[in-house]
This record gives structure tokens, C-alpha cells and sequence, in this order.
């Protein structure tokens, strides 16, 4: 036999160095890489969600311009935001049941309030036809695409990282390396079928 | 049994595969990125696609954004909005890192215009300069059943709405990072070629003894060794297609922009 063509020692060296090399193929770094992506996805779904938070002030002021008489809707707007804003979330909400519920539901208000302002302005042509109520009707719909297309990215993400969790090999490293990874919420309210009505031209 | 071992796996690659082809009917289609312009749907003439050609070439050139215009046959389904992104990012319009690229999409069947504008963008082209683009330039003249007109006149304000910062864009693109692989993924893969290679010798030192005593189901054990290679290479190979062609640039988009009906 030649085995000792190769000293032991060396024979050992390199079948770990090929473990090593099979391994990191194997998926032992997928956990913590799709987690930090599902993350990174969720502050992209956050950053949205404030940015159409900080259109509302602006909208109210230009509505009660024109239709000071439907204070009713804006308050609810107003209120709806104020109470989604309330809300603190960060990285840590994502694999906490009810947080994250809650924020959800939180928004999910916020749209229907905006979308039953945006049925009340049908009824006033001079604030339909407004410049600045233009503008910022279209800051508002591109918003919502954005926030559609944020909560879409993170879904997606949120499915590899849980599957990842539950399947094999994922399955080991989760139960050895990674006991602390929970698995993440994702969205079940369909907020793309609750998207406002858009003012028709 | 090694025979039967193959072919079992054999049924369940075709089994995968067929699966897998199964589903991808269900997914949206993209038309081919043939250029700057891509006419699926037949209403541009060539000389209006000529100089729309021309016109987004030489703003790639100027500040290295993508500008493409494209005109669908059909929507699938699905909401101008929901296709164009995902076309966007299909075909990684705009420069990767900076995201600077934006689509012109026209639906002629549906009757529907969308600006898809890139990350990068969103500061200048803001979904309401890109509504007003659409209301003011685009809109009267599709109704008017003039395309090439509509598509024209939307490119031109497109490229002036974006060439606000042309001059900050060309200071950023001299800093932009190179898109050949860099000095460190060269030496991993030296270093990772370097190991291959010592496996290699080690198992071919023994394969001259295992010939003479003909021990042949170690060697089995032993044969086709699996090298996973690292997901990071393959996408410094964008950028090395196209050799004379348009391509993307590994841009991506996040919803941004706007759309109109007519």
C-alpha cells in the first residue's frame, strides 16, 4: 500500500481543510446572512411607512384649505397617524408576535383613513385640481408603491429565512449554532388590496 | 448499486426540473434587452427608435445612468406598477451601488405609462416631476394616438429633470469602484486553487498505488470531490457581457415614480 506516500499528519490536514471547504458550501452561514437580510429588508419597509408618516401633515393643511367642513376624515388621519408613530419599532420587532401586530394593524388603519380622505376630496374639483395637492398626491401614491414593494422584498426575505430554519441542513446549525434565531412575522394583512382609491383624472 | 444510486437521482433532478418549469410558466415574462429601446409592442418606426437610441446612449456616456425606453405588448395581469419594477430589476437598469436608472414604460393594449424611476434617481425625478412629465408631456400626445411624439417628448424631460446633478454624477463616476474583481477575490481564489491543488496531488499520489493493487471502491469514495464555489463571483460577471451590446448595469428598483392611463 502507499500510504505512506502521504505522512498521516498531512492526510489529516487536508481532509479538514476539505471539511472546511464542504462545510462553509453547506449552508452553515445561511442563517445569520438571510437574518441580516430579512433585517435590512424590514428597515427598508420602516423607512417607507415613515416617509408616507411625514407626507400627512402637509396633505391635512392643503385639504382644510378647501374643505375645512370635513373635519371628521382629517382627524382620523391625523389621529391614525399619531397613533402609528406612537408605536417604537426596531430591529427586535420582527420576531416579536404582538409588536409586530400591532404595527401592522397600526398602518393598516392609517391607509383606511387615507383612503376615505382621498374619496372625500373627489367631491371638491377646485382641491382636485390644485397644484400642491397634486404634487402631493402623487409623493402620496408613489409612497405606496414603495411601501407595497418594501413589504414584498421583506416577505420574500422573511420566507427564505424561515424556511431555512425549519429545513435541512438549516435545521441543524439552527438547533446547535443558532438556538437564539427566532423565526421572523411577516405580513398578513394584504395591504395591497387596501391601497387608497386614486383621484381619476 | 452505485448505477441505481444514479439513476434514482437521475428521476429526481428530471422530477425538480419539471417542477420547477411548471411553476415558471406562472411568473411574469420580460421582453429581451436588445437596446436602449425595446419595441415588443410595434408602435415606435425605426427612425424614431434610431434617435431615441442616440439621444439615451449619449446620456449613459455623459453621466453613466441608464435611460430605457420600453413599450409592452401586454401587461400579463398584472398592475403597471407590479411589472415595472420587477422588470427593472430583471434587467438591472442603472449602475450598481448607485442604482442610477429609469424605464419609460408604455402598455399600449392596456393603455397604461408608467416612469419607473431607480433609487438613484429619486432625488431629481420625484414621483410628482414624474407625474407631470406624464400628465403634461406624455399623455395628450398618446391620445392623440402620436407615440413616437409622447415617447420623445418624455425622454427629452426626463434627461432634463436628471441632468441637474450631471456634473456631481461625473465627479461620482471617476470614484466609482471598479467593476473587475478585486485584488481581494483574486487571492482567495488563488489561495482556494492553491488548496484544490494539494487535495488533488495527495489523492493522485495515492491513485498510482491504488492502479497497482487495483483497490477500486476507495477510489470511489474518494472520486468527483464537490467544490462549492463562493455566490460572490458571479456578479462581477455582469459586467464583463455584452462586449458591444447594451446592457444592464446591476442597477436596482425600489417602486419609484409614477404612472398615468390615457
Amino acid at each position: 500500500m502507499s500510504y505512506t506516500l502521504i505522512p498521516r499528519r498531512t492526510r489529516i490536514l487536508l481532509t479538514t481543510m476539505l471539511a472546511g471547504l464542504l462545510l462553509s458550501g453547506c449552508g452553515v452561514n445561511n442563517i445569520p446572512t438571510y437574518d441580516e437580510s430579512a433585517k435590512a429588508r424590514w428597515s427598508d419597509v420602516q423607512n417607507q411607512y415613515q416617509r408616507r408618516a411625514d407626507l400627512i401633515p402637509n396633505l391635512v393643511e392643503t385639504v382644510k384649505g378647501y374643505a375645512a367642513q370635513e373635519r371628521e376624515v382629517l382627524t382620523q388621519v391625523t389621529e391614525a397617524r399619531a397613533k402609528a408613530s406612537q408605536i417604537k419599532v426596531d430591529a427586535s420587532t420582527v420576531t416579536d408576535p404582538a409588536k409586530f401586530k400591532e404595527y401592522q394593524d397600526a398602518q393598516s388603519a392609517l391607509t383606511g383613513a387615507l383612503g376615505r380622505l382621498l374619496v372625500t376630496v373627489e367631491r371638491y374639483p377646485d382641491l382636485k385640481s390644485n397644484q400642491n395637492f397634486l404634487a402631493l398626491q402623487s409623493q402620496l401614491e408613489g409612497t405606496e408603491n414603495r411601501i407595497s414593494v418594501a413589504r414584498r422584498d421583506y416577505i420574500e426575505s422573511v420566507r427564505a429565512y424561515n424556511t431555512e430554519l425549519k429545513t435541512f441542513p438549516g435545521l441543524i446549525w439552527a438547533s446547535t449554532l443558532y438556538r437564539s434565531y427566532k423565526p421572523m412575522e411577516t405580513f398578513t394583512v394584504a395591504e395591497d388590496l387596501a391601497k387608497p382609491p386614486t383621484v381619476k383624472f | 448499486m452505485f448505477f441505481q444510486f444514479r439513476t434514482a437521482w437521475g428521476r429526481a433532478i428530471l422530477g425538480v426540473l419539471l417542477c420547477v418549469a411548471a411553476f415558471a410558466a406562472y411568473a411574469l415574462t420580460f421582453p429581451e434587452l436588445t437596446g436602449r429601446v425595446v419595441d415588443d409592442a410595434g408602435v415606435l418606426d425605426p427612425s424614431t427608435k434610431a434617435a431615441l437610441e442616440r439621444k439615451l446612449a449619449e446620456f449613459e456616456t455623459k453621466t453613466t445612468g441608464q435611460l430605457v425606453v420600453v413599450t409592452l405588448k401586454s401587461l400579463q395581469g398584472t398592475s403597471i406598477e407590479d411589472y415595472g419594477y420587477q422588470l427593472g430589476r430583471h434587467w438591472q437598469i442603472g449602475q450598481k451601488e448607485k442604482n442610477t436608472g429609469a424605464l419609460l414604460i408604455v402598455a399600449p393594449n392596456e393603455r397604461k405609462v408608467r416612469i419607473e424611476v431607480g433609487y438613484g434617481f429619486e432625488g431629481t425625478l420625484t414621483d410628482a416631476v414624474s407625474r407631470l412629465i406624464i400628465e403634461n408631456s406624455i399623455i395628450p400626445r398618446f391620445r392623440a394616438n402620436d407615440f413616437a411624439g409622447g415617447v420623445g417628448r418624455g425622454v427629452d424631460d426626463i434627461i432634463q429633470a436628471v441632468s441637474v446633478d450631471s456634473e456631481e454624477w461625473k465627479a461620482r463616476a471617476k470614484q466609482r469602484p471598479d467593476d473587475q474583481p478585486g485584488l481581494v477575490d483574486v487571492l482567495a481564489l488563488v489561495f482556494f486553487l492553491f488548496i484544490v491543488f494539494m487535495i488533488v496531488r495527495s489523492v493522485a499520489g495515492q491513485g498510482r498505488g491504488y492502479a497497482q493493487t487495483g483497490a477500486g471502491s476507495r477510489r470511489g469514495a474518494r472520486g468527483p470531490i464537490f467544490i462549492p464555489i463562493p455566490g460572490s463571483w458571479g456578479s462581477s460577471g455582469s459586467s464583463w457581457s455584452g462586449g458591444g451590446g447594451f446592457s444592464g448595469g446591476g442597477g436596482s428598483f425600489g417602486g419609484g415614480g409614477a404612472s398615468g392611463s390615457w
